[in-house]
């Protein structure tokens, strides 16, 4: 409360919404309008705003595009076109790294030249990565898709594993062995950490090989549509050993300029339909802000927690569609 | 290493967040603003509630709009040209956020090349070019 007391433009934000929504739903003729079950049209907006909220606070402190938790459950749950589920993911996926940008980068949490570091080789990777899914769908079919797909799932789970025994190890990474490279680009920075009241200093190792890295990631984003926020924190963290706190932040931030050239086509095949992106939008932007401030003062071990459990459901999800395809059935939960 | 003093944030990634922040926060209420205009518009040739139920009744993108009374799939252009829309104001309110990237990664170079970054500086503008060209590419080829 005192924190967006103290935003003005949250505040007015979160205002207008509600007074929007209000508007609508006490002057709007209902009859005219679709509904399922109980629930009207207008309400089904509502609901999208308000779950759109919760996803973008958990997707900013875990840094990875809030389109992880969105696409599968609106793919689980409702009959919209798979198009227009995609191309709202890629909106859930971007602004919630927009807004926090602001916040983050204020704070020192997400490092500029990390992003600009890894901005090219995961645009250029995502690139890439479209144009294969798309030769490979042409000439090899679902089959080799299916396969990849699950051994991606199979990657995530050893990410994930890492992730747990290498335990608060990679919260404050130690120092390491100086790497010439990153002397030379002066990836070296420090950060106010809110919850031990000190400046964390880190400096930045592997740089190569972590360029090679965020090129995959890219790829595979591309090739899968799944956005890389998945594996840009173990990349930042594990590989280049910065602290979780700023790799987590690092990694929305990137991922929202990745995805900003990805937005363009789907405008033009008039698969993003506003009054549908509308509530999803406002919704990442105002927990965008939430998201980016409780990341300052929440500790570490809770956002390696919370990337953990992030991480198990997405290599389950990838896992079952992998079988699903291979094996021709159909797992209900995942 | 841990220290009790706060160390200054770089200028270059203040500037990149503060241009995004507000653009992103500024399209927000733009979008706002076509939600409503969407509801309470008689006259337009795309309407809410018929796209509203189409989406929900599962239709494809393209028995969506042809279905419609623009009878067309609408492009950027055609959200340009049709801005008094509450369906266009949305998408461009949407399209300006998406937009906030490019002045900001212009502005954060400049900083870093300053601050004597030229890698970061020209990896930054490369971001940019690519990013406009892709938005160039749909508003050419649309």
């Amino acid at each position: 409360m005192k924190n967006i007391k103290s935003l003005p433009e949250l505040f007015t934000l979160i205002v207008a919404t509600v007074a929007c929504y209000l508007f609508i739903e006490t002057q709007i003729n209902l009859s005219s309008l679709d509904s399922i079950g109980d629930l009207s049209s207008i309400d089904l907006i509502v609901l999208s705003f308000l779950l759109s909220v919760l996803i973008a606070v958990i997707a900013v402190i875990a840094g990875v595009g809030g389109g992880v938790i969105f696409t599968p459950i609106l793919l689980a749950f409702t009959s919209i076109d798979t198009l227009i589920i995609r191309s709202t993911g890629l909106v859930v996926a971007m602004f919630s790294g927009l807004v926090s940008t602001g916040p983050l980068m204020r704070k020192g949490l997400a490092d500029v030249k990390l992003v600009f570091l890894g901005a090219l080789p995961i645009i250029v990777g995502g690139m890439l990565g479209s144009l294969s899914a798309i030769y490979l769908a042409k000439h090899l079919g679902e089959t080799s898709d299916a396969i990849v797909r699950l051994l991606l799932g199979l990657l995530l789970i050893f990410i994930a594993v890492m992730f747990i025994f290498s335990g608060k190890n990679m919260e404050y990474p130690a120092a390491r062995p100086k790497d010439s490279l990153a002397m030379r680009l002066k990836l070296r920075h420090s950060y106010w950490e809110d919850s031990l009241k000190s400046t964390i200093s880190y400096k930045a190792i592997h740089i190569k090989m972590a360029v090679f890295l965020f090129l995959v990631v890219g790829f595979t984003g591309g090739f899968f549509g799944l956005g890389g926020g998945w594996a840009v924190v173990p990349v930042l963290n594990l590989v280049m050993s910065i602290p979780l706190k700023v790799s987590t932040a690092s990694s929305g931030v990137l991922l929202a300029l990745g995805n900003a050239a990805a937005i363009w086509p789907y405008i033009n095949a008039g698969a993003l339909i506003g009054v549908v992106a509308a509530p999803w939008m406002l919704g990442q932007v105002v927990g965008g802000i939430i998201g980016a401030h409780i990341l300052a003062s929440v500790k570490a071990s809770i956002v390696r927690n919370i990337l953990i459990t992030m991480l198990l459901a997405s290599s389950l999800k990838l896992i079952g569609r992998g079988l699903e395809t291979l094996l021709g059935v159909e797992i209900p939960i995942i | 290493m841990r220290d009790p003093r706060k160390h200054p944030v770089p200028i270059s990634g203040v500037v990149y967040g503060e241009i995004i922040y507000w653009l992103t926060v500024g399209s927000s209420f733009v979008v706002l603003l076509g939600t409503i205009i969407s509801f309470i518009e008689t006259q337009s040739l795309v309407s809410s509630a018929y796209i509203l139920k189409s989406v929900l009744t599962g239709k494809n993108v393209e028995e969506i709009w042809l279905g419609s009374d623009i009878s067309q799939i609408p492009d950027i252009k055609f959200y340009i040209t049709t801005f008094n829309f509450g369906e266009s104001i949305t998408i461009l309110g949407i399209a300006f956020g998406v937009f906030s990237v490019i002045p900001a990664v212009f502005c954060a170079s400049y900083f870093l090349w300053r601050s004597r970054n030229p890698i970061f500086a020209i990896s930054a503008v490369f971001a940019g070019i690519i990013t406009i060209c892709s938005m160039l590419a749909g508003v050419l080829w649309a």
